[in-house]
């Protein structure tokens, strides 16, 4: 559990150090039962820092999402650290990208704070409407309590946590310089139903399936913005010449799109579910990435952001990978 | 009697073993299913995955990829590397609805002419099968 | 022009008396509920606060093509010409953004397959009785029983829809419902105002857009902009979603000897938006493209056009998946000094 005002006085300390440039988090949203990621530039800002079921997003993308403009003559690189306030499954985020070199150890403060779920904003919104104020939340004992405005609610957690806390198996950050609070204890695991029921369809089901899905992508690339793992400066799904996928939106292009992305997570999704929580489409991505990871954990006994010896799937071979399809 | 579907099959060979393999195959005059559509490459860890979801877009009913046996790949480790790939290609493909048997995927060496002729036969009964690609063919008709 | 009122139960016949027309309205399309092709008038939703994606998709689609070629042939096929329809269910801030978008493809150059379907596609409002939370239209020059831009405008009583036909179009959709519905009542024209009332009552959010236009030039170098974009993503969401926005990348698509030039959404917040072919980028980070979309909707548009490009419809702000709240940079711009 975390005390939220121990964590602002961590934040106050962290970004009072030489060393350290900005510190993110998460803050109040601006209505209903939103978050928002939170600068902490100034120990004052700290203030505004909360952590409750709100806190879905993924900070580790910040890690990877800043623009790296050319250094003025005279001007020495800014090397100070960023702090990060990670969940378990952004500290997922961090170790993978660790792994990858996409950022340096050196670079990273990372503030651990043990998680028990956050909310799914459809599934909350459907239960309480029309919510124009801004909400608080906290966790209970297997609850999720909300302050309405018309007084304190309490939910049953499966009622509005996001699917992938229901088999979330890393509420802990795996990597910490600071812990936030006090460990939490395991409370999901993941069979891979969802996956499962689709593999045993009919190819003709599936596909029927996914063409619906894919054929109502708006190509708004929220899904590679928001993943913590799309950081290439020069990704594939923006290259024209050659063009691996054209930005015509159709049920083709398309499909190639989601396939590309999830090809390239293949090993190193880390489950956070972002993607699915941002696609203003509903587009069950987590179905489609989820997919890969049960065959990387079958197959190769892998998880992706875990160990941050580990090195990249695909990377990397044994030379007694088992492939029987092969003729 | 309307003419009997023929699958269009891109094929990746790698220029060490497989193509070899199919050359060889050439030469000694080996009788075998005329659906190919070969494209040479170095090694078949060259082979970006993505290829063969291209290819299918463009129009292929089936995909092939071959290379050395595992241990003697040309450049050591490549296709260690696409086998990998591939194995995980394999399964995402599969699980979005195209039918299994379309990606094929095959260890021929150079002397392997003989194997070539099944292995291509086997993957043109397959692409059969499986009938005209359509699920996420570029649908040029309606553009 | 006379109001019709059309009980619920003979929306189905309304639906059919429009058979001639090509039909749009709002529908499950994959997971949410967007503007589509009816098929299926049982599968028509009105019942929704408003789309994800808005209207502006039926008169500037996300991808469409201008025309089709083949290689070593220099005819060019410009694509079938399009038939009547009627896009129904639109609210009234989208409506109106089609109207500010309008100015846009009729400026220097007229756009053909924009113009040709706002010519040929009549648009049915919906008022609306109940605003959703992040709705401003009121701020804005809207309005939640706004008439601008609308053929025909509904507003949803108990039992029964009123009809109210504002235009020549308007009038001969409601011709055509004539045989299904009845004249409207003062009681019933009484009870449409009242809803219109409440609904505006029910609008939460203000933001004073006064002053707002000639204030940004000003904040060119404001530390507003560096906080906003700190935490934006770069997506298209806002972009997209948005009924006033309008940008598009124009590309040659070409498979073996056949081809096409079509055009799709673009956004101002991608980073290859400004990139230059010699490597240059104007707007190199989220800054300056936050920046941009800010000072394009609230300081460009209204000194070309004379209007605020932006309906206050509230879909940027529900859709943004790190809540960037435009009310609350809006609220910075006016208290910055």
């Amino acid at each position: 559990m975390v005390d939220v005002e121990k964590l602002k006085k961590i934040a106050r300390e962290t970004i009072s150090r030489d060393d350290v440039r900005c510190l993110i988090g998460w803050r109040q949203g601006s209505y209903g039962f939103r978050a928002a990621p939170h600068f902490v530039g100034k120990p004052e800002e700290a203030d505004q820092l909360i952590f409750s079921p709100l806190c879905s997003h993924n900070l580790a993308t910040y890690l990877t999402l800043a623009e790296k403009l050319p250094v003025p003559r005279g001007q020495e690189p800014d090397t100070r650290k960023v702090a990060l306030l990670v969940k378990g499954c952004d500290s997922r985020a961090v170790v993978q990208q660790l792994v990858e070199q996409g950022i340096r150890r050196e670079n990273v403060l990372v503030i651990g704070c043990p998680c028990r779920g956050v909310v799914d904003q459809k599934k909350v919104e459907a239960k309480y409407p029309d919510m124009g104020a801004a909400v608080t939340a906290d966790w209970g004992e297997k609850t999720v309590i909300f302050n309405l405005p018309s007084g304190r609610v309490e939910a049953p957690r499966e009622e509005v946590l996001a699917g992938k806390c229901m088999t979330c198996r890393y509420p802990n950050p795996l990597l910490a310089d600071i812990e936030a609070g006090d460990a939490v204890a395991v409370w999901g695991s993941d069979e891979y139903t969802d996956v499962r029921e689709m593999e045993a369809g009919d190819p003709r089901q599936r596909w029927l399936f996914w063409e619906e899905k894919f054929s109502s992508c708006i190509r708004c690339y929220s899904c590679r913005n928001v993943c913590p793992m799309c950081y290439c400066e020069d990704c594939i799904l923006d290259r024209l010449n050659p063009g691996w996928v054209w930005r015509s939106a159709n049920t083709s292009e398309n499909t190639a799109f989601q396939l590309a992305r999830a090809f390239h997570l293949a090993g190193r999704c880390i489950e956070c579910g972002e993607c699915e929580r941002v696609c203003p489409v509903d587009i069950p991505l987590m179905k489609l990435n989820r997919k890969l990871t049960k065959e990387v954990r079958e197959k190769f006994a892998f998880e992706p952001g875990t160990d941050p010896e580990s090195k990249p799937l695909q990377a990397s071979y044994r030379p007694d990978d088992k492939a029987d399809f092969i003729l | 009697m309307s003419a009997q579907f023929e699958p269009n099959i891109v094929a990746f060979l790698c220029n060490w073993c497989s193509y070899a393999g199919a050359d060889l195959a050439g030469t000694s005059r080996t009788h075998y299913p005329p659906n190919l559509n070969v494209i040479r490459v170095m090694c078949s860890g060259r082979v970006n995955p993505l290829f063969v979801v291209n290819a299918l877009q463009q129009g292929a009913d089936g995909v092939l990829v071959s290379g050395c046996h595992p241990g003697d790949c040309h450049y050591m480790e490549g296709n260690f590397h696409a086998r990998r790939r591939f194995t995980l290609l394999r399964e995402l493909i599969e699980y979005v609805g195209v039918e299994p048997g379309r990606f094929n995927m095959s260890w021929v060496s150079a002397s392997e002419g003989a194997k070539w002729k099944d292995v291509v036969g086997e993957v043109v009964v397959k692409a059969k099968e499986a009938g005209p690609f359509k699920q996420f063919r570029r649908d040029k008709i309606n553009w | 022009m006379d109001i019709f009122k059309l009980r619920k139960d003979k929306f189905a016949d309304f639906l059919a008396s429009l058979g001639g027309y090509k039909l749009f309205a709002p529908q499950k399309v994959g997971e949410s509920i967007r503007f589509a092709p009816v098929t299926d008038a049982g599968k028509v939703e009105l019942a929704l606060a408003n789309t994800t994606v808005p209207p502006k998709s039926i008169f500037f689609p996300q991808t469409e093509t201008l025309y089709r070629y083949a290689l070593g042939n220099t005819e060019m096929h410009p694509p079938a010409e399009g038939e009547a329809g009627v896009v129904l269910g639109v609210r009234p801030c989208d409506a109106r953004a089609q109207v500010i978008v309008d100015n846009l493809f009729s400026w220097d150059v007229d756009d053909p397959y924009y113009l040709e379907r706002r010519k040929k596609i009549a648009v049915v409002g919906l008022a609306c009785n109940k605003p959703c939370v992040n709705c401003f239209c009121l701020s804005v020059g809207g309005d939640p029983a706004s008439t601008e831009g609308l053929d025909l405008l509904m507003t949803e009583l108990d039992d029964a829809y009123l009809l109210q036909p504002l235009t020549e179009k308007g009038e001969k959709l409601s011709q055509a419902v004539a045989a299904v519905a009845e004249a409207a009542e003062t009681g019933d024209l009484d009870e449409a105002e009242k809803l219109h009332r409440q609904a505006r009552e029910k609008i939460n959010r203000k933001v004073e857009t006064d002053g707002i236009p000639q204030k940004l030039p000003g904040l060119w170098d404001d530390a507003l902009w560096q906080n906003t974009a700190a935490s934006c993503l770069g997506c298209g969401i806002c972009t997209f979603l948005c009924p006033t926005c309008h940008c598009f990348d124009i590309q040659d698509e070409v498979e073996g000897i056949d081809g096409r030039r079509c055009r799709m959404w673009d956004s101002c917040m991608f980073k290859e938006y400004t990139l230059h072919a010699s490597g240059h980028n104007p707007r190199p980070t989220r800054r300056e493209r936050t920046r941009n979309r800010i000072n394009h909707k609230y300081n460009y548009f209204v000194q070309k056009f004379d209007v605020i490009a932006c309906v206050g419809c509230g879909r940027c702000i529900s859709f943004c998946p790190v809540n960037i709240d435009i009310v609350e940079i809006l609220r910075q711009v006016k208290e910055a000094r």
